[in-house]
C-alpha cells in the first residue's frame, strides 16, 4: 500500500516537473535532466499500468527499464558539469579530465569483473551493473563538487537543487543496493520502500528548486587576464618554494 | 563485507558533500578583481605585518625573556611565557591565513584559464596543501615547546621575509599595467584618472 502511494506521488511530481519545464522553458536549459525525468516518467507510468493489468509483464520489464533510466541518469552529470563550469574554462578542463578518468576506471573495472566471474545470471548482472553505475555517478558528483569547492565556484539555485536532488537519490540507491546485496531477499521489501522514498524526496527537491529559471551567477571583472597561466603558475610556485624553505628551516631550528 | 563498507563510505561521503553544498553560503563571484585585491593585501600583511625581522625578533627573540627572568619574580616570568606563547600562536595562525589568501588568489585566476597545465595545477594543489599543513605543524611545535623552542627562527625569518616579499611582488607585477592610462581630460581640472 505504502509503495503504491509513493509510486503515485512520484508520477504526479514527475508530471508536474515536466509541465513546469515546458511552461518556464527550462527544458532547453537542462536537456539531459529533463530527458531523464521524461524517460523515468514514461517507464514508471508504463510499469504502473502493467502492474495493474498484467503483473507478469511488470516482473519481466522492471530491470531492463530500470537499467535504461539508470543510463539516462548519467546524462544529468553532463548538465551539471556544463552549467557549473560554463564560465570557468580552467576548472571545466580539470573536471572533464577527472570525469573521463572515473568513467575509464569504471569501464575497466566492470569489464574485469565480467571477465573474471564464472556464472552470470541476467538479474545478477543488472543488479551489479546498477550498483556499479550508481558508484560511478556518486564518484562523479563528489569529484565535481570537490572541484566546485576547491575553485570557489558559485552555483545557482537550479543547479544546487539539481545536484542535491540527484545526489540524494544516487546516495540512497547506492547504500540500499549495497545493503540488499549483503542482507539478501529479506531486505527486498524495505529496499523498495527506501528507494522509492529517496526518489520522492529528490522529486520534491527538484520541483521546488526548478520551479522557475535561476541563471548561474556570472563572475565579473575577469577580462583582464586572458592568458599567461604559465607566468601565474610559475610565480605562485616560486612563492610556495620560498615559503616552504622558510618553514623547513624554522622546523629544523 | 569489505565491499559493503566501501559502498557505504562512498554513499556517506556523497551525503557529506551534498550537506556542505546545501549549507554553503554564496561563493564569491567577483572573479579575479577581488582575488587580486586580497592577494595584494595578503602580501602586504606578510611583508609589513608578519614577517619583518624586527617583529619576529620581538616575538621570538630571547632578549625580553632574559630581562624578565633576571629582573622579575617567577610569577611574572610565567605570565610572560604564557602571553608570549599566545602571541606566537596568533602569529603562526595569521601566516597560515595569508598563505590561504595567496592560494585563493591563484585559484581565482587559474579557474578561468583554459590553457592551464593540469600537471602544474595538481602539483600546486599539493604544494599548497603541504604548506598549510606545515603551518599547522608549526603551530603544534609552538604550542608544545613554546615560543623559544626554535631559537634560530629570527635569522631565518628575516631572510625568508625579504625573499618571499620580493618574489611575491614579482608574481603580481605581471598583472599590473606598465603605466596608468588616463582618460582625455576634457572635463576641466577635476577630470577623472582611471587606472586600467
Amino acid at each position: 500500500m505504502l509503495s503504491l502511494l509513493l509510486w503515485r506521488a512520484g508520477l504526479l511530481l514527475e508530471f508536474l516537473i515536466l509541465v513546469r519545464a515546458v511552461r518556464s522553458r527550462m527544458a532547453t536549459k537542462f536537456p539531459y535532466f529533463y530527458g531523464y525525468i521524461f524517460c523515468v516518467f514514461v517507464v514508471s507510468l508504463g510499469l504502473y499500468i502493467s502492474n495493474e493489468v498484467r503483473p507478469d509483464f511488470y516482473e519481466t520489464w522492471y530491470w531492463p527499464t530500470q537499467f535504461a533510466t539508470l543510463v539516462a541518469g548519467c546524462g544529468v552529470v553532463l548538465d551539471v558539469v556544463e552549467h557549473a563550469f560554463g564560465f570557468y574554462a580552467g576548472a571545466e578542463r580539470v573536471a572533464r579530465v577527472a570525469c573521463l578518468a572515473i568513467f575509464g576506471a569504471t569501464i575497466f573495472y566492470v569489464g574485469l569483473k565480467a571477465a573474471t566471474q564464472a556464472e552470470l545470471t541476467p538479474l545478477a548482472v543488472t543488479v551489479g551493473l546498477e550498483r556499479d553505475l550508481r558508484v560511478t555517478e556518486a564518484l562523479l558528483l563528489v569529484t565535481v563538487l570537490s572541484i566546485v569547492f576547491y575553485y570557489g565556484i558559485a552555483l545557482g539555485r537550479n543547479l544546487v537543487g539539481l545536484i542535491v536532488g540527484f545526489g540524494t537519490y544516487v546516495g540512497a540507491s547506492l547504500i540500499t543496493l549495497a545493503v540488499r546485496a549483503f542482507a539478501g531477499p529479506r531486505f527486498n521489501e524495505s529496499w523498495g520502500i527506501l528507494q522509492s522514498s529517496a526518489y520522492l524526496l529528490s522529486l520534491m527537491v527538484w520541483t521546488i528548486a526548478l520551479w522557475s529559471y535561476s541563471p548561474q551567477p556570472v563572475p565579473v571583472d575577469r577580462a583582464r587576464l586572458d592568458g599567461d597561466y604559465e607566468a601565474l603558475a610559475s610565480a605562485t610556485r616560486e612563492i610556495l618554494n620560498s615559503l616552504r624553505s622558510y618553514f623547513k628551516r624554522t622546523a629544523r631550528s | 563485507m569489505i565491499t559493503l563498507i566501501i559502498y557505504l563510505l562512498i554513499g556517506a561521503g556523497l551525503f557529506v558533500f551534498l550537506l556542505a553544498l546545501a549549507l554553503r553560503k554564496g561563493a564569491p563571484v567577483e572573479g579575479c578583481g577581488q582575488e587580486f585585491v586580497e592577494a595584494r593585501q595578503a602580501l602586504q600583511t606578510l611583508r609589513s605585518g608578519l614577517l619583518p625581522a624586527d617583529l619576529i625578533e620581538g616575538i621570538f627573540g630571547r632578549g625580553d625573556l632574559e630581562y624578565v627572568t633576571a629582573e622579575t619574580v617567577p610569577e611574572i616570568h610565567r605570565m610572560f611565557l604564557t602571553e608570549r606563547k599566545r602571541i606566537s600562536l596568533i602569529w603562526a595562525s595569521r601566516v597560515r591565513l595569508e598563505i590561504r589568501n595567496l592560494m585563493h588568489f591563484h585559484l581565482g585566476y587559474s579557474r578561468f584559464q583554459g590553457k592551464m597545465s593540469l600537471n602544474t595545477e595538481v602539483r600546486l594543489a599539493i604544494d599548497f596543501l603541504v604548506l598549510v599543513l606545515a603551518c599547522r605543524a608549526l603551530q603544534l611545535v609552538l604550542f608544545a615547546r613554546g615560543p623559544y623552542g626554535a631559537p634560530a627562527i629570527v635569522g631565518v625569518a628575516a631572510g625568508a621575509a625579504a625573499r618571499v616579499c620580493s618574489i611575491s611582488e614579482k608574481s603580481l607585477a605581471f598583472l599590473n599595467p606598465l603605466g596608468g592610462a588616463t582618460l582625455p581630460n576634457d572635463t576641466g581640472s577635476g577630470g577623472a584618472t582611471i587606472q586600467l
